[in-house]
């Protein structure tokens, strides 16, 4: 056969396979009409990047500075110190908050009795309804050292004599953030492993107990492989989100005494951007961001299709 | 069933559409975003309805949540306007940004007692292009009054005073003397651990603990810099590296060290730090007086043996205290019309309605024979049952009104126009006896009428204050004043609470870091205060 036949036939088979699957495709346009719409569109105000923006005049009457947003920000000590946290704390809350979730939804997973397990979930995943501004007075209360609940626990365990100012410590802000992170998103973070548990085939099971495997072999050899496509899916797209690693959280626990550890590019935007009405600065720093993402998400993307996981694109 | 109930629906439709075009056919309405933050208004409350059946006016209020700054940032970027907006120190950005609309023409047409009573101000008002864009939300048209409390003081707990036989207390080294002495006698307070020194520092609060060296130096709040008088001309200087500022944060270290000075004083936020001042065991704090009012007003209610007392600290007796400040209208901020407003000329009509002296009497003073008295000589005085009203916060805003109608919107004070005051707390022959009985104690132990006579008479200048100004947004000025405030933010609580030893390696870092982002400002802001001194 030869090859503009072949082209013929599968663009036959295309348009073939577009009609059979019509009502699955219509189904998706709303969605890609609001990414469009939601993601696409405002990419125009880029544009502001590579201007000096004033507000009240159209976008294409503002003055060209070319690179210089960029040429400012890379010139800013501030920024690598933002850089430093944003990726630290991103990190610290990926990999807490995905071994705990896996970790929550395998002893779960392990509960025979219904109803503990039930409670067990609820009120593990109630604190992710919260938001941030109650949650942060609540974890301020709990780390306080003026009778704090985390002091005096470990006061009374004999593990410190003096209260820690959790708060206080600069070094120490990337763990509150992290811990507080996971205590509000472990439950909610584990649906979703529970339902790629349920999803497992029982006979696999079955099969593991006949061969003598006991409860940790089973989730050693049956639960984690099986859950693995899950995981590696979760955190290719969670690679997305490192650059951003969450606003209110720090906004709200931060005080000045550790403003070096706890500003993240979000933060630093409002401060040194929108604040100060540089519109074109913070556009020039959401850009450095996107981009960022946009290789991390590829990158890791490559990584897991070399090493023969599940992957997205 | 469930079709049964649907019949329901289409009814309550109609319902509400013809209530809707009803209401709107009697009353104008206005959005409103005042920059503070306040409970949504009751729906009724006594001085509200006046108002509102006065004026026929219905407004849409927003009130601050958060940030003010970030607000109007994100206001200007969207475009998305109120019809009238108060934006306190960022009004401003609001003019650059080309959202207010020009008021002298509106003002000169329709609003004769705008024009009145702001006459005094008119020239401050004008901005370079000869326009004035907003009214301030304070004029004085026919002069200046004292307050029971100065706008500033370091505070100290009324049981220390009482304790040391009130005792004169004249320096810092003597104030933390006498809360040292007094902790070490009573290291309890109503059953809980006391607290020697509690000092403000959430977010952009932080001026409470930073501005203080200037107050130790004997003068007003001026902002971030002092205007000094050096042959005949105001030269402006920096403060924050000076002698006093080390002596000062040396002090708080020395303190820290010794746990008078709380913990958790630099991580606590402005909640916390109300609470702590309500519960009667902090035994001092600086702060301007608005910002612990408070914890004041919840003490003298609950605990007025614990009530703070406020004194004239200097850094040593060789300084000529001069805190106390004249009071003065905030000329670069205030209530303004936006271009997103329909009907202009029913804004401007319903402030000058505001304005007029009727309006603020009933605002301030409430109702005569309901909420006030007049004397034979004219002065108005308020029973013990009507000052026992007043003098509960909850009443005042929820079923009185007040704080809907004043903090943010163009108001009078001072005196009036037949001699009166036209706030009730500053009536000069009821400043006393209208105090509580606590509060009487204290003024009688130092023989005062009002705590401001316990500080030195102020001094008139022309520019005054300094911080009034405002840096364009952007500039290299406001850049480095964001990046002075980080590093104030990062090194103040270090300098605090390091170790004695360390204090002396941390300053030096602080002077060198600090030094380089006071330039651009101090050139602005010297530009400013000349002008200032030729132009008004």
């Amino acid at each position: 056969m030869n090859a503009s036949l072949t082209l013929a036939k599968r663009g036959h088979v295309f348009w073939q396979r577009l009609k059979q699957q019509k009502i699955l495709i219509l189904m998706s346009v709303p969605f890609l009409i609001h990414i469009v719409i939601f993601k696409y569109i405002p990419i125009w105000g880029w544009l502001m990047a590579f201007q000096n923006y004033w507000p009240g005049k159209p976008i294409l009457q503002q003055t060209w500075v070319g690179l210089e947003n960029f040429r400012l920000l890379f010139d800013d000590v501030v920024f690598y110190e933002v850089l430093r946290n944003t990726l630290a704390m991103s990190v610290i809350k990926l990999v807490m908050g995905t071994v705990s979730s896996i970790a929550l939804a395998l002893m779960l997973n392990e509960v025979r009795k219904i109803r503990f397990k039930k409670a067990a979930q609820t009120i593990s995943y109630l604190p992710h309804f919260i938001s941030w501004v109650v949650a942060a007075n609540l974890v301020r209360d709990a780390l306080s050292t003026d009778g704090g609940v985390v002091n005096r626990a470990l006061m009374s365990l004999r593990i410190i004599k003096e209260p820690i100012m959790f708060l206080g410590i600069p070094t120490l802000f990337w763990w509150v953030i992290g811990f507080s992170h996971v205590w509000k998103e472990v439950g909610w973070g584990a649906i979703i492993y529970l339902a790629a548990i349920a999803g497992i085939d029982p006979a696999l099971y079955e099969a593991a107990k006949i061969d003598g495997a006991g409860r940790l072999k089973q989730i050693w050899y049956i639960t984690i492989p099986s859950i693995r496509p899950t995981i590696s899916i979760l955190l290719i797209m969670n690679m997305g989100y490192l650059m951003s690693s969450g606003f209110e959280q720090q906004y709200l626990l931060q005080n000045g005494r550790v403003i070096d550890y706890a500003r993240v590019f979000t933060i630093y935007e409002l401060d040194y951007g929108i604040k100060m009405m540089r519109y074109s600065f913070a556009t020039a720093v959401g850009i450095f961001r996107s981009v960022v993402s946009l290789i991390l998400v590829f990158s890791t993307n490559q990584l897991a299709k070399r090493w023969g996981q599940e992957r997205l694109v | 069933m469930k079709r049964r109930a649907l019949w329901f629906l289409p009814l309550l439709l109609v319902f509400v559409l013809a209530s809707g075009t009803i209401f709107a056919q009697n009353l104008k309405e206005f959005d409103v975003f005042t920059g503070e933050p306040l409970p949504d208004y009751p729906g009724s409350t006594i001085v509200g309805d006046i108002i509102r059946a006065e004026t026929g006016v219905k407004l849409n209020r927003e009130a601050l949540v958060g940030d003010l700054e970030t607000k109007v940032g994100l206001m200007i970027a969207s475009g998305d306007y109120p019809d009238m907006v108060v934006a306190a120190h960022f009004t401003s950005l609001l003019k650059d940004a080309g959202a207010l609309i020009p008021l002298n023409d509106l003002i000169e047409e329709h609003a004769p007692n705008l024009k009145r009573l702001y006459a005094n101000h008119w020239e401050m008002l004008q901005q370079e292009d000869g326009n004035v864009y907003w009214l301030p939300i304070q004029a004085l048209p026919y002069g200046p009054d004292t307050s029971r409390y100065p706008s500033l003081a370091f505070f100290m707990n009324k049981r220390v005073l009482k304790d040391a036989g009130w005792p004169e207390v004249k320096t810092l080294d003597q104030y933390f003397q006498l809360i040292e002495d007094y902790m070490a006698k009573y290291p309890t307070i109503n059953g809980e651990s006391t607290i020697g020194y509690l000092t403000l520092f959430d977010d952009w609060r932080s001026f409470a603990t930073t501005n203080v060296p200037q107050h130790l130096m004997g003068y007003p709040n001026e902002g971030e810099f002092v205007p000094v008088m050096e042959k005949g001309r105001y030269v402006v200087k920096e403060y924050h590296t000076s002698r006093t500022a080390k002596a000062y944060y040396q002090k708080l270290n020395e303190m820290y060290n010794k746990g008078v000075v709380d913990k958790e004083t630099f991580i606590m936020n402005y909640d916390q730090y109300i609470e702590k001042l309500s519960s009667g065991r902090v035994l001092g704090t600086f702060n301007q007086f608005w910002q612990m009012q408070e914890g004041q007003n919840y003490l003298l209610r609950d605990d007025p043996e614990s009530m703070f007392v406020p004194l004239p600290i200097v850094i040593d007796t060789l300084v000529e205290e001069r805190q106390r400040d004249i009071p003065y209208v905030q000329p670069t901020q205030g209530m303004d019309i936006t271009v997103a407003c329909d009907d202009p000329v029913g804004a401007i009509k319903y402030l000058d309605y505001l304005i007029q002296e009727d309006t603020q009497r009933l605002l301030q003073w409430g109702i005569e024979g309901e909420h006030y008295e007049v004397d034979e000589n004219g002065l108005y005085y308020r029973t013990p049952e009507q000052l026992a009203l007043f003098r509960d916060p909850d009443w005042v805003q929820n079923v009185f009104g007040r704080q809907y109608f004043f903090n943010a919107f163009p108001s009078l004070r001072g005196l009036d126009e037949n001699g009166n005051m036209f706030f009730p707390d500053t009536q000069p022959h009821l400043i006393y006896s209208d105090s509580t009985d606590s509060e009487k104690e204290v003024m009688d132990a130092y023989g005062v009428q009002s705590f401001s006579a316990l500080f030195n008479e102020p001094i008139f200048k022309k520019y005054f204050p300094l911080w009034t100004i405002t840096m364009p947004a952007g500039s290299p000025a406001h850049i480095e004043e964001t990046r002075m405030k980080d590093v104030l933010n990062r090194y103040v609580p270090e300098l605090v609470m390091s170790k004695p030893e360390q204090f002396e390696g941390i300053w030096a870092n602080y002077v060198k870091d600090i030094r380089p982002l006071m330039v651009e400002q101090m050139k602005l802001y010297q530009e400013e205060i000349d002008w200032r001194m030729e132009n008004w």
